[in-house]
C-alpha cells in the first residue's frame, strides 16, 4: 500500500522497537521528512511491545498533551499510537502491561475527543506478531493458538495498520484503536 | 491511499446508494473488477457503466433465492468473488417511535433486510469462496448505532449491533480459511440526499443541527468517501492481519463521552 505523505513530517517518540523503527522507515518511504524535535505534522507515540519496566510511561503521557495542544493550536495534527491489542481484552499474565495500554488508549480516545476538530487521534492494537515464536516482537507464544488465523503477525502487516492511520486521506477517524491481531479481540476463537 | 487489487473481483451490496457507490469507486480505482450489487437495477447499470470493468447485479439480499441467482451471475462472469461488502441497509424513516409502539411489520422489515439480508449475502458469497480456497475479505457495514444505542430506531440499533458480533463470529469461524472478516461503523454521514437535512438554504448548519454536531468531536457530518476509504484498507493486502474488528468512521463521535 502506498499513502502520500509527501511535504509532511513526522516524528517518533517513545520506545524503540521493530514496529516502531520500521514504521518509521515506511512512512519515510510514502514521503514523510522524518525529525527529530519540533512539531511534526504525525506524532507517531511508541509504547513497548513487551514488558518493558524501565518504560517512562508518564512521559509518553506528558509528550502526548503537550504536542497535541500545541497542534490543536497550529490547527492541524495526527498523532498515533503504537500500543498492543491488550488494551482492550486485558491478559491475566500481564496485569501491569494490560493497564498501562488501557490507559494509553483512555488517553487517545480523550485526546481524540479535546482536540479535535483539527488532530486526530487513533491507536494501532498488536497481538501476537513476530516470525520466530521464540522471539517475538509483541504478545506471547501462548496466544497464537487462539488466534483465529492460525498464525503470528509480521511487523509489516503491524505497521500497514499505523500507516492507514497515518493516511491523510482516511479523514474522518479519529479515537478508534485497530488491531493487527488476526481476530484474536474478536471472541474466542480456539476450537476443541 | 493506493493498493493494488487487479485480478480481485469485490462485490458491493447497496452498490448503487451513495456510500455504496463510492466504495465501488475507490475499489474500482485501485484495480478491483466490481459488481455493483442492488435493487435497483437502473442505479447499478449507470454506476457499473461508468467503471473500467464492473456488472450491475440485481440482488434483494432479505431473499435467499435473491442472493443465490446473484452469487450465480456473477460466477458465471467473473468465476470468483474475493472481497464481499455488505453495504446494503435500511433505517426507518416513517416510524420513529418508541419500542412499545414499535410496529410490528416495520421491525421485520428492518431485521429482515440489515441482519437476515447480511447472513444471506454473506452465506451465499462464501459457499464458492471457502470452496475455491484462495481466501477472501468480507466487510460489514454496520452503523455506529450499533455501537452505541440511539433513540427512535430500535430495530436498526438491534440488527447493526448484530451486524458487529455478527462479524467477530464470522471472524473466527472463516479466519483459517484465510478469510477475513470485520465490520466499519460509519457515523453520520452525509450524502446528496441528507445534505438539506444538515445544511439550510444558506449553506450553513441550522440550529438543530449545530447542537446534534456538537456532540461529534469533529463538528461534521462525514463523506460517503471517507467511508470508501476504510473499505480499500480493509479489502487490501495491506490489512492481512485484520480480523474481527469493528472500525468506526464517525469523527470521534463514539471515543467517549464527549460533552
Amino acid at each position: 500500500m502506498q499513502i502520500d505523505l509527501k511535504g509532511m513530517t513526522a516524528r517518533i517518540e517513545g520506545h524503540s522497537n521493530a514496529i516502531s523503527t520500521t514504521l518509521r522507515d515506511r512512512l519515510a518511504e510514502n514521503g514523510a521528512k522524518i525529525i527529530k524535535e519540533g512539531l511534526p505534522d504525525l506524532l507517531i507515540l511508541a509504547a513497548p511491545q513487551l514488558l518493558d519496566i524501565s518504560f517512562d510511561w508518564d512521559g509518553l503521557t506528558v509528550m502526548a498533551r503537550r504536542d497535541g495542544t500545541a497542534m490543536k493550536t497550529r490547527g492541524s495534527g495526527r498523532i498515533v499510537f503504537l500500543l498492543s491489542a491488550c488494551a482492550v481484552l486485558p491478559i491475566r499474565r500481564q496485569p501491569d502491561f494490560s493497564m498501562q495500554m488501557a490507559a494509553m488508549n483512555a488517553l487517545m480516545r480523550t485526546l481524540a475527543m479535546s482536540l479535535a476538530p483539527e488532530v486526530a487521534a487513533n491507536a494501532l492494537g498488536t497481538g501476537v506478531i513476530g516470525t520466530d515464536p521464540a522471539h517475538l516482537q509483541s504478545g506471547d507464544a501462548e496466544m497464537t493458538g487462539h488466534v483465529p488465523v492460525s498464525r503470528a503477525g509480521t511487523v509489516t502487516e503491524a505497521c500497514n495498520v499505523a500507516l492507514f492511520l497515518c493516511d491523510p486521506e482516511n479523514s474522518y477517524l479519529t479515537g478508534q484503536l485497530l488491531s493487527a491481531d488476526g481476530g484474536w479481540t474478536a471472541g474466542y476463537g480456539r476450537s476443541f | 491511499m493506493r493498493v493494488d487489487l487487479s485480478g480481485k473481483v469485490a462485490v458491493v451490496t447497496g452498490g448503487a446508494g451513495e456510500i455504496g457507490t463510492a466504495i465501488c469507486q475507490v475499489l474500482a480505482a485501485n484495480g478491483a473488477s466490481v459488481v455493483v450489487a442492488d435493487v435497483n437495477m437502473e442505479g447499478a447499470e449507470t454506476l457499473a457503466a461508468q467503471l473500467p470493468d464492473a456488472m450491475p447485479c440485481k440482488i434483494d439480499i432479505s431473499s435467499e433465492g435473491s442472493t443465490r441467482d446473484g452469487v450465480e451471475a456473477v460466477l458465471g462472469r467473473y468465476g470468483q468473488i474475493d472481497i464481499l461488502v455488505n453495504n446494503a441497509g435500511v433505517n426507518t424513516q416513517a416510524h420513529r417511535v418508541t419500542l412499545d409502539s414499535f410496529p410490528k411489520a416495520e421491525w421485520d422489515r428492518i431485521v429482515r433486510i440489515d441482519l437476515d439480508g447480511t447472513y444471506l449475502m454473506s452465506k451465499a458469497a462464501l459457499e464458492p469462496m471457502v470452496a475455491r480456497g484462495a481466501g477472501g475479505r468480507v466487510i460489514n457495514i454496520a452503523s455506529v448505532v450499533g455501537l452505541a444505542a440511539m433513540r427512535l430506531q430500535s430495530p436498526f440499533a438491534a440488527a447493526k449491533a448484530g451486524i458487529v458480533h455478527l462479524t467477530r463470529a464470522m471472524a473466527i469461524e472463516l479466519g483459517h480459511h484465510g478469510i477475513l472478516s470485520n465490520a466499519i461503523a460509519p457515523g453520520s454521514i452525509m450524502s446528496e440526499g441528507t445534505r438539506s437535512l444538515f445544511y439550510g438554504k444558506d449553506g450553513l448548519f441550522g440550529s438543530r443541527t449545530e447542537e446534534f454536531m456538537r456532540h461529534i468531536p469533529m463538528g461534521r457530518p462525514g463523506e460517503p468517501n471517507e467511508i470508501a476509504q476504510a473499505v480499500l484498507f480493509l479489502g487490501s493486502p495491506a490489512a492481512s492481519y485484520v480480523n474481527g474488528q469493528c472500525l468506526a468512521v464517525d469523527g470521534g463521535w463514539t471515543a467517549g463521552y464527549t460533552i
